[in-house]
Order: structure tokens, then C-alpha cells, then sequence
């Protein structure tokens, strides 16, 4: 039975959803200025995921990411200030500015990096979670992917070397119902990506994306079993991205008012709030405070991002090889 | 054979059998209700459930409309979804008339917008009572056929187990369902034969009151997270409509120790305790779990039974739904007026005794 969720469990739950939230917002408004360089794909409305699985994971567990990696860096502990330092180029930035949103990347917390590449955390956790089990310790891999890498060959390769080696790796696809711009129900040959799980011989199960409590259970248990020799566990999470594919994408392949409704109905945060005070395990003022805390937070990163120094043309020759 | 049992005959006798319209109707309808996230839930992994596919829920709702169309039924109405299932109705409606086969009933979907919930099997449900329909074929689990009868408590259901824990529905060859439902649905066999009326337990949390078919769970979970009970010694207290000793599911429990009948006036109750007596239940598939029991005793219908856990979370027919609050004061009570459900054995024997299945009547299925 995964692990009971107390008080400060729940803040922090909350603390980090909400920092999610409010770092793509912002990332979301400010790049319409178009003073931030690259691309940006944001992560509005999948908080709960990332938040949900990370929080069973020590320093120690690795996560591979995807384009759409900001929930899942800031869920696995890389630090707010430098990933706004980050995706404005800025010598300050957790990778120096080099990398931007698509390539953060931490590992002294365990964030192998967001990936440019869709499908190439599966083969990047196989490599995790072998030396895991040969090293013989207990630390785990999570994989985030979406429902578009769910058709790669790079995952079907990994989930099945995952089995055949009975690795600690856990498979979560982010189903957001959309790869790019064409719907799963398009692209998605079977109907749910949990199903492919057998195929694979590993249990796949399906969580609503949006509830964080069924997403932490669910993750608890795979992760459980996971570290305790169990082998590889494919989790599908129904869940939906607030923005376009990119910020810039005008969304014509959405119904009208598909957002709004979802941010109304189903939202994590939401839901969240409601549930927490409702059974008098929180208070709205503490949520309130988490709100006020993190806002200053991210107004904080977005003023440091804008007066720190750009790296210099003399950094372009640093960084490029590592030695081993 | 089930009509045999005096305490269903009385049953029968005591209560009001839903209003199905005897003389010929202008067409015979039947709604199907089939959930596609039946069966994929949390415990493929913390037990050894299996995954119900897609496709063969599909298949078992072919498998239905080669009898309903042979034995006349006129119209079938379908609840819609997005994950493939009535896609894969479609197609086979059009092979099947393509190839000028015996025909099946005109499908029809509900026109509704899909809410990716279990409101989905709901709404769907009303839809078809109001189309007509003289009976819904659901194929769930009991949580599924907990929702369709809350929706609409008179429609009479014929059950198909496509879920994790099968002790509502029956696990049966749809094909041999189909054939009782058309017998029924075209009036070859008359309600008071072909209908049994099931138990239910009702839940009163608060101003909130809730329907369970097989039993109410109550857990120490404070929430409802991803809905299933896996663990044992999170139990604290059980209801029980009925508890057979060879089912799977939560109402095993029970069944080890205070067994109650599908057709016994009485259901039953269990609280547990770590350093109570031990039993062993199959609370999943795959999963014999220990469970301390401290007390256990029957229910009598009508009477309120008092949660007396103070914080946890309730689960319906095995799926958390309630999170329990201090001071919520909830109550189980048992009714035996629950459900009316397609009893296909005694349809069938009833059929083949007054000859609806031979002579010219109909033609054998050809599937």
C-alpha cells in the first residue's frame, strides 16, 4: 500500500504543482513579448503527473524528460531561478543558457534532461536502471513520454529490454491527447497506451492524469515494486496541456472551449484545493500563503533571468565534450 | 433453477415487477451500455488482474446483435465513446451487411457529449429509458452496473463481466445473454419468468446517499486516490449485500465468515480488527489477503447499521467514492429492492418450454 499522505506531504504537493503552474504561466505571457529565444512547450494542466510520481523518488532515482520537461524538472528538484535563467539564454541558467526549455538538464538531482528527441528517455532510462541493478541498490528510472513517442521505436525497445532485464524502470506516458497537432485517436493504433503493456510483459495501468492523489498512489506502487525487484510498470495518465504545442500554435485541431472546460472541471490544482480543505486536512489561508510564496518566487526568477548576463562568445568553445 | 427458490418466489410476489410493456410495441429497442475503462484499473499492477481489450468488448456486443436480430428486435441504442469500441461496432455493421448476413438490429448511438467518466454510463442509461429501451445489456464490472442502476433503478439489466471483480454481472457467452435479452425484449417470455429482483445497500454520508450492489468497504485510505482496495489491513469495516464463498472481490471477506445467499432477505456485516480472528479472502484476483475480523453478523433489510470508523475514505463495490470526514455520520442500510436483472438461465428454460426457440419461430443464430 503506498504511503499516507500527511500534512506537510500535501504542501508540498501543493507547493510544487503550484510552482509548476505558475512558472509556465508566466513563461507562457512573457514569451509573447518575444524576448525569450527558442522554442517553448509548456506543461499548464499535467501538474499532478509530475508531481505525483517525482514525490515517491529520492536525489538518487533518475527521470528522463521530453520537450515538454518543465513540470518535470521543477517536480524532481532542478532549481526554479536557474531553469527561468535557462530558457531566457542566460550564463546563469542551469545549463549555462546553452540548452534552453528543450534541454535542461540537472543531474546532480537526478534529471537526465528534457529531450528534443520524442522517444529518447526509453533507451536513457534502460541505461539508468541497468547500472542501477548492477550496481545493486535500490534507486529507480522514470521515462516521461507522450502519446506521440508512445509510437516510437526507441520506447518499444525499451519497454521490452525494461522486461527482459527486469529493470527498475517505470514508463509514464503523458497522454495529452494530442502529438503536436494530430489527436491520439488518430495516431494511437490501440486505444489506450496502457494496453500495450502486455505486450511487453508488464502491468500497465491507466490513472487520471488530472487527480494527483490516484496518480500518487499509482506511482507509489510502481516504484514500490519497482525497488523491490519487481520489474518495469507502464502507467497511462489521462490528462490534457492547457496551450498549444508550442507557444505560438493557434490550437485550430481543438474544439472550442476544450481548455476552459477542463480548467473549470478538472483541473489538479483545483481539484486539489477542494478536496484538502473540504476534509479539513488544510486550510485555504495556507494555500493561500503557498500561492504568495511561490508568486514571489517566480517574479523573482523572471527579474534575475532578465538582468543576468548572456554568455559570452569565449563560452561557445566550453562545455562542448566531457571527458569521462 | 433460480424461479425454484421460495424466498425469490416471494420476492416476486411481494414486489412490483417494472413496467414492461406487454402487448407489441411499435419496435423493440435495447440500449448497451459498455464501459471502455472497465477493467484497467491500479490493480493490473498491485494484483494480477488482467486487461479486458477493447476489441473484445466489441466483439461481445456482435456477438450480441446476431441473436437480437434473429429473434426481432428491432433497434439497438449504444452508448458512445472514444476508445474504440463502437468504432469497432461500426465496422462490423458494415462488414456484416456488406456480406448480406441475417440482419442485425439498426444500431443507434445516444447523442451525448462524452465526459471520459462514469457519468459517461449514466446519462447513456436515462437516454435509453427515455428512447424505450426494455432493457440495457451492461458490460462492467460491478462498478459499472452500480452506476446504470442508480441511473435508471426500474430498467431491467442484462449483466456481461468485462470488469476486475466479477460478482454482480454474470460471466457468461454474450451470445447466450443476446438470446435470452431477445426472448425478453420481444415478449416470448414475460417478466415475472425472465426478471429477478438483486439486493442493494444504500450509503448515507451526510447529505449524500449512494448505492452499492455487492458491498460497501470502508478504509482507513483518507482519500479516494485511484479508487481500488488492494490492501487488507486498511479495511475497518464491511457491508455486504450478499457473500458468496466462491467470489472474488471485498465480499469475500464476509463470506468466510458470516456467508450470506444472492437470494437470502439479509445481508451482512464485518468489522475488522488486526488482532482479531484471521481470515484469508481472494480480495482481488491474484491477491489472498489476511484480514482480522472482530465481529461479524447479518443484516436485516431496513434497519441503519452505523459506520463507526471516524476518517478513511468508503468504497462502492470495490471502488473508493467517499471521502469520510469526523463527525460525518454515515449510515448502511440493505434494501431488497434493488436491481431487476435478466435472469438467463430461467429465460431460457421458460423459452425453450414454451417452444420461443424452435419450430419457424425463429432461425437458429448464424454468426
Amino acid at each position: 500500500m503506498s504511503e499516507t499522505l500527511n500534512r506537510e506531504s500535501l504542501l508540498e504537493a501543493y507547493r510544487t504543482m503550484r510552482t509548476i503552474r505558475e512558472f509556465e504561466e508566466r513563461v507562457h505571457n512573457d514569451f509573447a513579448t518575444g524576448e525569450i529565444p527558442g522554442f517553448v512547450h509548456l506543461y499548464a494542466g499535467e501538474e499532478a503527473s509530475a508531481t505525483g510520481v517525482c514525490m515517491h523518488l529520492t536525489g538518487d532515482d533518475y527521470i528522463a524528460s521530453t520537450h515538454r520537461g518543465h513540470g518535470h524538472c521543477i517536480a524532481k528538484g532542478v532549481d526554479p531561478v536557474g531553469m527561468m535563467a535557462e530558457i531566457w539564454g542566460k550564463a546563469t541558467g542551469t545549463c549555462k543558457g546553452k540548452g534552453g526549455s528543450m534541454h535542461i538538464a540537472d543531474l546532480a538531482v537526478g534529471m537526465l534532461g528534457a529531450n528534443g528527441i520524442v522517444g529518447g528517455g526509453g533507451p536513457l532510462i534502460c541505461g539508468t536502471t541497468l547500472a542501477a541493478k548492477i550496481r545493486g541498490d535500490r534507486t529507480v528510472g522514470v521515462c516521461f513520454f507522450g502519446d506521440g513517442a508512445s509510437n516510437q521505436g526507441t520506447i518499444f525497445e525499451a519497454m521490452n529490454l525494461a522486461t527482459v532485464w527486469n529493470l527498475p524502470a517505470i514508463f509514464v506516458a503523458e497522454n495529452n491527447g494530442y502529438a503536436e497537432t494530430t489527436s491520439s485517436t488518430w495516431s494511437v493504433a490501440c486505444d489506450n497506451i496502457a494496453d500495450r503493456a502486455s505486450a511487453f510483459g508488464m502491468p500497465g495501468v491507466i490513472v487520471d492524469g488530472f487527480d494527483f492523489f490516484a496518480v500518487h498512489e499509482a506511482a507509489g506502487e510502481a516504484i514500490r515494486r519497482a525497488r523491490d525487484g519487481g520489474g518495469p510498470t507502464l502507467i497511462e495518465m489521462k490528462l490534457s496541456r492547457y496551450y498549444g504545442h508550442f507557444e505560438g500554435d493557434q490550437q485550430t485541431y481543438r474544439a472550442d472551449g476544450e481548455v476552459q472546460k477542463l480548467r473549470e472541471t478538472k483541473d489538479c490544482l483545483l481539484q486539489f484545493r477542494k478536496r484538502v480543505t473540504a476534509n479539513g486536512e488544510i486550510t485555504g489561508e495556507q494555500l493561500d500563503a503557498i500561492d504568495a510564496e511561490v508568486g514571489a518566487l517566480i517574479d523573482g526568477s523572471v527579474a534575475k533571468a532578465k538582468a543576468d548576463p548572456k554568455p559570452s562568445a569565449a563560452d561557445l568553445m566550453t562545455d562542448v565534450y566531457v571527458s569521462y | 433453477m433460480h424461479l425454484a427458490h421460495p424466498v425469490r418466489q416471494a420476492m416476486h410476489r411481494n414486489r412490483e415487477l417494472p413496467a414492461v410493456p406487454s402487448a407489441a410495441p411499435s419496435e423493440f429497442v435495447v440500449g448497451i451500455v459498455a464501459n471502455p475503462a472497465s477493467g484497467r484499473d491500479i490493480r493490473r499492477l498491485t494484483a494480477k488482474a488482467s486487461v479486458f481489450p477493447t476489441a473484445e468488448k466489441a466483439n461481445m456486443i456482435q456477438r450480441l446483435l446476431g441473436p437480437l436480430g434473429q429473434l426481432g428486435v428491432d433497434r439497438v441504442l449504444m452508448m458512445p465513446d472514444a476508445t474504440g469500441i463502437s468504432a469497432g461496432v461500426i465496422r462490423a455493421v458494415r462488414t456484416h451487411h456488406a456480406q448480406k448476413l441475417p440482419p442485425w438490429p439498426r444500431l443507434d448511438f445516444v447523442d451525448m457529449a462524452l465526459e471520459d467518466g462514469a457519468e459517461d454510463s449514466a446519462t447513456a442509461a436515462r437516454a435509453m429509458a427515455a428512447a424505450g429501451a426494455r432493457l440495457i445489456v451492461v458490460l462492467g464490472g460491478d462498478g459499472t452496473h452500480r452506476v446504470v442502476a442508480g441511473a435508471v433503478p426500474e430498467m431491467p439489466l442484462a449483466t456481461l463481466s468485462t470488469g476486475t471483480n466479477n460478482v454482480f454481472p454474470d460471466l457468461r457467452e454474450a451470445t447466450v445473454t443476446g438470446l435470452a435479452v431477445g426472448v425478453f425484449a420481444t415478449g416470448r417470455v414475460a417478466p415475472e419468468r425472465a426478471l429477478k429482483r438483486n439486493k442493494c445497500l444504500y450509503v448515507q454520508v451526510g447529505g449524500r446517499r449512494e448505492l452499492a450492489l455487492v458491498d460497501v468497504c470502508v478504509t482507513r485510505m483518507a482519500h479516494v486516490g485511484a479508487r481500488a482496495v488492494w490492501a487488507g489491513d486498511t479495511i475497518t469495516e464491511l457491508f455486504v449485500a450478499f457473500a458468496e464463498p466462491d467470489a472474488i472481490g471485498l465480499s469475500s471477506i464476509a463470506a468466510m465468515v458470516a456467508p450470506v445467499g444472492r437470494d437470502e432477505p439479509c445481508g451482512a456485516y464485518v468489522r475488522c480488527a488486526g488482532d482479531g480472528r484471521s481470515v484469508w479472502a481472494p480480495i482481488a484476483p491474484g491477491l489472498v489477503s489476511r484480514v482480522g475480523v472482530a465481529e461479524a453478523g447479518r443484516m436485516q433489510p431496513a434497519v441503519n447499521y452505523v459506520v463507526t470508523t471516524r476518517r478513511g475514505s468508503i468504497a462502492l463495490d470495490g471502488e473508493r467514492e467517499i471521502e469520510l470526514l469526523d463527525g460525518d455520520g454515515a449510515e448502511v442500510r440493505l434494501s431488497l429492492d434493488g436491481p431487476w436483472t435478466l435472469d438467463v438461465g430461467a429465460t431460457l428454460g421458460e423459452a425453450v418450454r414454451c417452444g420461443a426457440l424452435g419450430g419457424d419461430a425463429v432461425r437458429p443464430p448464424d454468426l
